[in-house]
């Protein structure tokens, strides 16, 4: 390839790390994970969610051992001794107090007096828990909705395509307020399981829902194309069921675009539950979580801005971490794939 | 009342010369100019600026100085803003012995702001009027008046109780059985009479002539609408109500209380609406720069906790009177940024019965006795019981039910909040399906009488929807003292003001409800208005009519 | 083009039925919504109650109420529940502010996005590329409403360099109206200026090394010829549909957040309103309208995309 004049648009630089080392066995995934191994950027913003997430599911051991309190405990009226002071939590004007940076109260205190640090652990976990929960709903039943569509085409696919425009056409985000507010107050039964209003469960599964053609159509339009390919032809005249087909020949080659959009999904669940969070449609009280602790904060924003901060910090460098993360593994994966982060 | 204005301001002259250099001084005792515009933010939009439609404060702000009634209040704050006076009437109605017929007669020579002239019968016109559109209160037509039941169900195509003879302006109005506080009923800005031919459909947008000081003018749904003074109102020359100084007043919905608070401390605005919650971020500013135009105003409210005593725990008086003792009312202040003052009885501050003796479930200003709130909960064997809170999204009343589903959890109750919209709170707490527990409620006078409080408590006002004595009392003792105290006359409230307060601290100590507080609202304005002849009303709020610019 | 239309017109009267069945049941399938106890006020009667659900339809069955609705809907007759205000006026009112935003929004996104995607491929590797880089990943991870609070605090409260939040119409003060929509854009565009920079980017990377770029080179023309006049032109296509589809999402539903932090008294804002106060009409006639912008910008989309590459053919 001629580069002379700009060497810096060429695709990619000649480097011998990217010839693939003639190593016995070496299938496409070691090679994916020796690439991801060397993208230090990207192994670093993992490493951050992975931090953060550590923090957070250690939430009851910093609430029992350090902060000697737990989310939803009131200290309106309760005062605290630092470095010899003894302080109000939340002064007579309605003030909470901000970041102590002793074990009580470390991160400040909100209108109710409860330990920002310790909520913003436990809404963490809430607002990951949620974010995992979301994905995995949407990549379940995307991949069953695009591949079951994609594959069997015909009839099955004109309706579930349909299905799929459908979800698609309604506003993301209003489908998701109006049926976190409805569910919230009634909570969900179909019969055989119920959710109260309360439940952690019910953001998850809207945001979940609200995704599925998101990852649906893409998945779609790709077992379209692979069930033309001669493999999947060789399978099926050597009298192999459909079930096993999709299982052992479609699914493989789903596996690494299905990889890349894992993380994409939890950032974006992560984002959509705290903008539901934020209307008043996501988590419900007394329930933690980062976009309640924001939307909260932000009502008290001119003298509490620690209020805001923290939960706001925190949720934008979970996102981050794991969106960088994700780019290295897309980048890992599929060495032609477009989108970078630059060496 | 310009005269009890120029009073005011003449006392204030008075005691600013005595004791000069008093911050306060600066503004009263300075010259005020007639006319002027001056613009207020609301941050809630009146539910209706329809006057037989609207129930809210800020609606009322706009309605009672346009749409004046028979009977209407002295423009006074604190107490005596809750004197009745004669408004449309001559005088205060005449009441027979059996207190069920009320007769008055309409001044001579009203007409409305359009020029015509007001008649008789535009009274009950009016009633029904109010009834056909559904307006909150109207229980109080249909409850009492004779023949408005008959009227509502469309039964009949008026109200028989109400007879009227346009050439001397008689009003004769038939009780279906005595009402004291029938007065308070026909004062209320819904009674304000509009022309008999005005149509049954909600006019908010365009709203119907009225006799006031000022009228509504340019009406912009959610955004807004204009007061403009009223070219007849000044030459009919009914006393002791103001014929208002300002000549326009712009009202803004903005719905961004922080804005809000902060353009009238900027001097930006004129006047932040009273109905709206003031940033608590912003007190510490106010406080030092405008020390001279804020003050805290106390309205007969009660806030309470109601415990409904139908179902689980409450229905065991051991649990009611643990949340009692349970309940740090210190906390409910801070929460409220300052604005509310602790009370335990149910009759506010304020309103004739409010008795003043010692709480009795421990200091209402003092730390609370968990303890004995704790074993009372171990003796009914009632822990672990567990208690949906409800409460609204609104702040602070969400970290109300907050603060108290923690208190719930520390006595030994397992309490989990459920916040549900402003919009749809009451009528869910209030459907009998839903089998409330316990949660936030509060009630504003309607007006200043007793008995509209103890609506909340009697047996005959429950119902299976829109409920609104969520504790459902149903107790013979309060039964039999309401049927006495409810028939007395309002001009007559003093006499029974001991029995009253009998009554509520009966039901202090049954423990039906957990009160904890009367609001208090934020008086705050310009520097462009006096504040020191400026009205806030106990019931209307900012009497606009009474502003006028500091010259 | 003819069979196009036909087809996708088809399609969006299904679309926009289905919606409208889906909106109606997602607010009457919740229990304690019941609008007439609502309308009725605090301290009305069971009887008030009764009529009110009468007059309004409330008692009757549920496909009756949906079709009575609909026929609203069409005649602009819709009256919403908190207030008894024409929704279709209230629509008009806010239409303005959501306009204003998102085409706003949508233009600086469009060229922001473009430009910072070239410079970055431009400088690919280098210290640019990568800050680039970083400051679109922030972009994309930081939720609207926290970027615009934080805004609003520093830039307008703290400094005073902008007012705090509102809108003032185009039509009335020019001046005021762009002062006060610069913040909510900046807000608005962050998201999609990192997300369009970056698929303009390896797009662009993509671009030179087909072999079209390659014969160019061979023939002599100049690299940054190359850029704008061959590459570009290529690279964008994709952000062309994009664009499309996000303008259509942020129209329709998708500048809520913007405009409740910014308080721009919008559509979104409107709908955000009516959703919390389990207010059916306004919710059914903005989703209603939502989507058929949607559906309706991504048919002229793919007529657009079919113009600009031939290779696309019109489905």
């Amino acid at each position: 390839m001629s580069t002379e004049l700009l060497p810096q648009l060429a695709r990619r630089p000649a480097s011998p790390q990217d010839s693939p080392r003639p190593v016995a066995g070496a299938g496409p995934y070691t090679l994916a994970f020796r690439r991801l191994r060397r993208d230090r950027v990207s192994l670093a913003f993992g490493a951050v969610f992975l931090v953060i997430t550590a923090m957070c599911l250690a939430a009851p051991l910093y609430a029992h051992h350090i902060a000697h309190t737990g989310p939803a405990d009131n200290h309106v009226t309760d005062t605290v001794r630092i470095g010899g002071q003894t302080r109000d939590v939340v002064s007579p004007d309605g003030l909470p107090i901000g970041p102590t940076w002793h074990g009580r109260f470390f991160l400040g205190a909100d209108q109710n007096g409860r330990d920002i640090a310790v909520r913003l652990l436990y809404g963490g976990r809430n607002s990951l828990e949620i974010g995992f929960v979301a994905t995995a709903i949407t990549m379940i039943l995307a991949t069953l909705t695009g591949g079951v569509a994609g594959y069997f085409r015909g009839p099955v696919d004109s309706v579930l395509a349909r299905v799929l425009d459908l979800i698609w056409a309604f506003p993301v985000v209003l489908l998701g307020i109006a049926l976190g507010t409805s569910l919230a107050l009634g909570g969900i039964n179909l019969g055989l399981f119920t959710l109260s209003g309360n439940s952690l469960l019910v953001p998850a599964v809207i945001i979940g829902f609200v995704y599925i053609p998101y990852v649906a159509k893409p998945v779609r339009g790709q077992v379209l194309a692979l069930r033309e390919r001669e493999f999947v032809d060789a399978a099926r005249l050597q009298g192999l069921g459909t079930l096993r087909i999709l299982w052992s020949e479609v699914l493989p080659n789903l596996a690494s675009t299905l990889i890349v959009f894992v993380p994409l999904m939890i950032a974006n669940a992560i984002l959509l539950e705290a903008g539901l969070s934020y209307l008043g449609a996501g988590v419900q009280p007394p329930n933690p979580s980062w976009g309640t602790m924001i939307a909260d904060g932000i009502a008290l924003l001119p003298s509490a801005i620690h209020l805001t901060l923290v939960p706001g910090a925190m949720l934008v460098l979970a996102v981050l971490g794991i969106n960088v993360f994700g780019d290295g593994v897309r980048d890992a994966l599929d060495p032609h794939s477009p989108i970078r982060l630059g060496h | 009342m310009r005269r009890k204005a120029t009073t005011t301001t003449g006392v204030a002259a008075i005691a600013c010369l005595a004791a000069v250099g008093i911050a306060a001084c600066g503004s009263s005792a300075a010259s005020t100019k007639e006319g002027g515009t001056a613009t207020v933010l609301m941050g809630t939009a009146p539910d209706f600026l329809d006057p037989q439609e609207g129930y809210t404060t800020q609606a009322a702000e706009a309605d009672w100085i346009s749409y004046t009634p028979l009977l209407t209040y002295a423009h006074a704050s604190g107490q005596g803003g809750t004197k009745l006076i004669p408004g449309l009437a001559q005088d205060l109605p005449q009441v027979s012995k059996d207190g069920k017929t009320y007769t008055v007669t309409l001044r001579k020579g009203l007409v409305y702001s359009d020029g015509k002239a007001v008649k008789a019968s535009d009274f009950p016109a009016t009633i029904e009027r109010a009834i056909k559109l559904n307006w909150g209160g109207k229980s109080f037509f249909t409850n009492y008046i004779v023949g408005a039941s008959a009227y509502d169900t469309g039964k009949s195509s008026s109200i028989s109780g109400i007879t009227t003879d346009d050439t001397t302006g008689q009003i004769t109005i038939h009780l279906t059985q005595p009402y004291g506080a029938f007065d308070n009923v026909i004062a209320f800005p819904a009674a304000g009479l509009v022309p008999a031919s005005t149509p049954k459909t909600n006019l908010s947008n365009n709203p119907p002539p009225g006799v006031g000081p000022y009228m509504i003018t340019n009406v912009s749904p959610n955004r807004g609408w204009t007061m403009v003074k009223n070219p007849h109102f000044a030459s009919l020359g009914i006393p002791n109500i103001p014929n208002g100084h300002l000549d326009t007043i712009k009202v803004n919905i903005t719905s961004n209380t922080q804005s809000e608070a902060q353009q009238v401390l900027e001097d930006q605005a004129d006047a932040f609406d009273p109905g709206d919650t003031l940033p608590a971020s912003l007190l510490p500013q106010i406080q030092s720069k405008a020390s001279g135009r804020f003050s805290r105003e106390t309205i007969p409210s009660t806030f309470y906790f109601f415990l409904n005593t139908r179902t689980a725990p409450f229905n065991n008086p051991k649990a009611r009177q643990a949340v009692n003792y349970a309940l740090d009312r210190r906390a409910f202040v801070r929460l409220a940024s300052g604005f509310l003052k602790p009370e335990c009885y149910f009759l506010p501050d304020g309103i004739t019965g409010h008795p003043t003796g010692n709480c009795p479930y421990g200091s209402k200003d003092g730390a609370p006795d968990l303890a004995k709130a704790q074993q009372l909960v171990k003796q009914a064997g009632l822990e672990g019981t567990p208690v949906t809170v409800w409460g609204q999204t609104r702040a602070p009343r969400k970290q109300y039910v907050e603060y108290y589903t923690s208190v719930l959890n520390k006595i030994g109750f397992k309490a989990t909040p459920k916040i549900i919209s402003d919009s749809v709170y009451f009528p869910t707490i209030g459907n009998a399906k839903t089998g409330a527990q316990t949660g936030f409620a509060d009630w504003l006078q309607d007006f200043p009488n007793p008995s509209d409080f103890y609506l909340l408590m009697n047996a005959k006002s429950i119902q299976p929807v829109n409920n609104e004595n969520f504790s459902n009392v149903n107790d013979p003792h309060v039964q039999s003292e309401l049927a006495k105290l409810n028939a007395v006359p309002a001009t007559k409230l003093d006499s029974v003001k001991g029995e009253w307060q009998s009554l509520d601290q009966y039901t202090a100590k049954q423990a039906y409800q957990a009160v904890y507080g009367s609001e208090e609202l934020p008086k705050f304005l310009s520097t462009r208005i006096d504040f020191g002849s400026a009205v806030f009303h106990p019931l209307y709020l900012n009497d606009w009519s009474t502003w006028q610019l500091t010259g | 083009m003819a069979r196009f239309i036909v087809r996708r017109s088809i399609s969006t009267v299904v679309v926009l039925i289905a919606i409208s069945i889906v909106t109606f049941l997602i607010f009457e399938a919740i229990p304690n919504g019941d609008p007439a106890a609502r309308l009725a006020g605090r301290t009305s009667t069971p009887e008030t109650v009764a009529a009110i659900r009468h007059t309004w339809g409330f008692d009757k069955p549920i496909y009756d109420q949906y079709l009575l609705t609909m026929k609203n809907v069409f005649t602009g007759k819709v009256i919403s529940y908190t207030q008894q205000v024409n929704v279709l006026d209230q629509i008009k009112e806010g239409l303005p502010a959501t306009l204003s935003l998102a085409i706003g929004a949508g233009i600086i996104w469009l060229f922001a996005g473009i430009l910072l995607g070239v410079v970055a491929a431009a400088r690919a590797g280098g210290f640019t590329d990568r800050a680039l880089t970083a400051v679109a990943m922030i972009g994309v991870s930081t939720p609207v409403f926290l970027l615009g609070a934080l805004m609003l605090y520093f830039l307008a409260y703290k400094l005073s360099w902008f007012p705090n939040g509102g809108y003032v119409p185009l039509t009335s003060n020019p001046g005021e109206w762009l002062y006060h929509m610069i913040l909510p854009w900046l807000a608005l565009s962050a998201l999609f200026i990192g997300i369009y920079s970056r698929v303009l980017r390896s797009n662009v990377l993509d671009t030179m090394s087909e072999d079209f770029v390659r014969t160019a080179r061979a023939k002599g023309l100049t690299e940054r010829r190359i850029l704008f006049r061959h590459v570009l032109r290529n690279s964008v296509i994709p952000i062309a549909a994009l664009w499309g589809l996000d303008f259509a999402a942020v129209v329709g539903g998708g500048a809520i957040l913007t405009e409740s932090v910014f308080n721009l008294h919008g559509v979104g804002q409107y709908a955000a309103q009516s959703i919390g106060a389990l207010d059916v009409p306004p919710v059914l006639v903005i989703v209603m309208f939502g989507s058929f912008f949607v559906v309706l910008l991504s048919a002229v989309t793919d007529v657009v995309m079919a113009f600009l590459d031939p290779r696309i053919k019109l489905l």
